[in-house]
């Protein structure tokens, strides 16, 4: 189930997920082994694997990252992040 | 006291051979035990031994940290642990393809192995840095805990005194000082804490940065700060029995900070009885 909010601002409206890039993803899938959250899903064919649920991704998390031998998973930029996150909250979350 | 080292077995990519290399170099000029990473996985008993009686270096090649997986599969402390490829970023170079290594590959390892044996030879590295102790603050152990209770499991949080983020991660905030650890609730479902990486005295640190690291035998935790500031102290205590914050999560402070934007940071931070509510929530989408 994904986080309704994160710091009172609805979670729909901060784009923090990992972006997969697939000239360095192997597939070893040690990422999704990791996530508890469910945020990757594994597809048959030439794209084995996807984020299939970016909003169950916990804001400022890295970790799949960490565990990513060939690099191949980045985030948003984090600064950018924080800056969004503060104004919506001094807008009271309503974005 | 004695050491042993687990390696990236260098089979894989050029940062495992570099991994492999410090192994051998730290195993030849500090007389360390190596334990032989497919042979540990194959037949933990055979190390078991030589895993209660030293203290375990890790050295992992690259991110997917088969060594360190392998340390925590067999729920071992970690001493010292570090990552060829973070190493080879951090100096902005790049290794040549393939397992051979050259001369810039077998002089990083070189320097990589008099790193590790300088930490452990072996004043802890968290305090090595001079400079004059920062003044103790005072800060009040939790008295007043509201607990949630899900299923079978009890989580504790502090009523007050204590502020949360969504990480849950918690700052418990004394004058102009912060301490800053885990809560109850990412304790349990974490499980056994086997490492922790406390951050650099004197880093300036802002809020959602990490703030070090904690590993278990189940998951990597990234801490990320609650709090802007400069770290002036780590627990030692923490990071040598990293167990503690299973036992005492609110007690097991990782680093303290001088803060530097504490009314910012507090608007975005819940207290007590708020982050009950989302552990309350967390819990039952789980």
């Amino acid at each position: 189930m994904p986080e309704s909010t994160f710091m009172g601002v609805p979670r729909s409206k901060i784009p923090w997920a990992p972006t997969i890039d697939y000239h360095k993803c192997d597939y070893c899938m040690e990422c999704d082994e990791f996530c508890p959250h469910r945020v990757f899903e594994r597809r048959e064919g030439h794209v084995k694997l996807v984020v299939a649920n970016p909003g169950n991704c916990v804001v400022f998390c890295r970790a799949c990252a960490k565990t990513c031998g060939p690099d191949a998973i980045t985030f948003p930029d984090k600064q950018e992040t924080v800056a969004l996150i503060k104004r919506l909250h001094a807008e009271g979350g309503k974005g | 006291m004695n050491y042993a080292i687990l390696a990236c077995t260098g089979l894989d990519k050029p940062e495992g051979s570099v991994a492999r290399e410090v192994a051998i170099r730290l195993a030849e000029t500090t007389g360390a035990k190596i334990i032989c990473p497919v042979a540990l996985n194959r037949t933990p008993a055979r190390y078991k031994r030589a895993l209660a009686e030293n203290r375990l270096i890790v050295v992992d090649g690259c991110a997917t940290k088969c060594a360190s997986k392998l340390a925590a599969a067999t729920g071992t402390k970690v001493a010292q642990k570090v990552l060829v490829s973070d190493v080879v970023k951090a100096a902005g170079s790049a290794l040549d393809p393939g397992l051979r290594l050259g001369p810039g590959a077998l002089e990083l390892a070189r320097k990589m192995a008099d790193g590790i044996s300088e930490n452990e030879a072996f004043t802890p590295k968290k305090t090595r840095r001079a400079g004059e102790a920062p003044a103790e603050m005072e800060f009040e152990a939790a008295s007043d805990h509201v607990v949630v209770v899900h299923d079978k499991y009890e989580f504790r949080i502090p009523a007050t005194g204590y502020y949360f983020n969504a990480n849950d991660v918690w700052a418990q905030v004394a004058g102009t000082r912060a301490r800053v650890g885990i809560s109850d609730y990412l304790q349990q479902r974490l499980t056994d804490i086997t490492y922790v990486d406390p951050p650099e005295i004197g880093a300036t640190v802002a809020q959602f940065d990490e703030l070090g690291a904690i590993e278990s035998t189940k998951a990597a935790f990234d801490v990320i700060s609650p709090v802007s500031g400069v770290v002036v102290r780590v627990n030692e205590a923490v990071a040598d029995a990293p167990e503690s914050i299973n036992e005492d999560p609110y007690g097991s402070w990782i680093a303290e900070l001088d803060l530097t934007a504490w009314d910012e940071d507090r608007a975005l931070l819940v207290d007590g009885p708020a982050y009950a509510a989302d552990v309350e929530r967390k819990a039952a989408e789980e």
